[in-house]
């Protein structure tokens, strides 16, 4: 349950920027490595706890998950890994093992989370412009 | 409507600054530090009372952190193997993080210690977003849990250096069969270790001693 000490992190690091921003924010993407054990449904209801009374009011928290990806120590393979998965059951893990010839691995990709953009709602925008 | 990018800086980035500045400590003052995580009950606690046993009697200098989210019993008990032990109270945290293992470490004399133990909060969700910058993390799972443990907690299991299984004399009693645990835990992390414990009758800690490269050989 830390998500929402994550969500206050994620308001307060973008409220300096949004005050800049001409217009409502409606979306806020954030990217969120694979590996990262946070609930979606927590953080985003988190988010709208948090940002409420600020400029983030009523903007909607939108998750992309950034895959696994990583570089093998032996025989320099760079990219994704296989998975165990069970759609049924929410599981799906990335084995952190190199896919060609299964020797140990660094982690490239798959343990960020950042804000990637704003979504922006102009005046413009409502009078259809 | 239009999307503005922004300069995204990680924000769990100050947890990975942190965690790499206690790595470098530990580093400079010669420390090897274990994380040890597990549920409530799963022995980690015992674990660590018979690895200070150990390691006291060849001469080692052994320190512990011990998180809970209330009171001191970890904390004695350390004491009373002979760990010079720091009580650390998370009250209603889930999880240790880097900036409270470095306070504690202020109040340590690392400068005298050769293994440091911290034992973190008894969950298997919140730790594993939060490295502490140790130089091994295990997980502690006991077959009373039950044999489904990895395949219920899979992301902290595939990311973490060692699996302990202990307690592995009650698995007949309570009808686990510890071969389901080690064969999913092989299966998500094919390069981590795995050492079967008893800590209660003192079985299967040099082997977990040897697995977290703890070959401590001061001179008492």
């Amino acid at each position: 349950m830390h998500e929402y000490s994550v969500a206050a992190e994620l308001v307060n690091a973008l409220l300096p920027q949004v005050a800049a921003v001409d217009g409502q924010i409606v979306g806020v993407i954030l990217k969120k490595g694979e590996m990262r054990i946070l609930s979606d449904h927590s953080l985003i209801s988190a988010f709208e706890m948090v940002s409420e009374g600020t400029p983030l009011q009523g903007a909607r928290l939108i998750i992309e998950l950034v895959p696994v990806s990583v570089s093998c120590l032996t025989c320099g393979y760079q990219g994704a890994v296989e998975h165990v998965s069970d759609d049924a059951f929410h599981f799906s893990v990335p084995i952190l093992t190199c896919p060609k010839c299964q020797s140990e691995v660094e982690m490239k990709t798959g343990r960020e989370l950042y804000v990637d953009r704003l979504t922006v709602r102009t005046p413009m925008d409502t009078d259809g412009g | 409507m239009h999307n503005i990018n922004v300069n995204g800086e990680d924000i769990l980035k100050r947890q990975l600054e942190l965690a790499e500045a206690n790595r470098r400590l530990l580093s400079e003052q010669q420390v090897t530090a274990i994380s040890i995580m597990g549920a409530i009950g799963s022995g980690k606690t015992s674990l660590i009372e018979r690895m200070i046993d150990r390691l006291t009697s060849r001469g080692c200098h052994v320190g512990t952190i011990a998180a809970d989210s209330a009171g001191d019993d970890d904390h004695q008990r350390f004491v009373s193997h002979g760990a010079v032990s720091i009580n650390l109270n998370t009250q209603d945290d889930c999880h240790l993080d880097a900036h409270r293992v470095d306070h504690a470490m202020d109040h340590l004399p690392m400068e005298l210690l050769d293994v440091l133990f911290i034992e973190n909060v008894g969950n298997l969700i919140c730790p594993a977003d939060f490295p502490l910058g140790t130089a091994k993390e295990m997980v502690v799972i006991s077959t009373t849990e039950g044999d489904d443990m990895v395949r219920k907690h899979p992301k902290i299991f595939a990311q973490t250096d060692i699996l302990v299984l202990n307690k592995i004399d009650l698995a007949d009693a309570v009808g686990v069969d510890p071969e389901r645990i080690l064969s999913d835990y092989a299966r998500i992390n094919p390069h981590g270790r795995i050492v079967c414990t008893d800590a209660r009758h003192d079985k299967g800690i040099d082997e977990l001693l040897d697995a977290l490269g703890l070959q401590c050989t001061n001179t008492p």
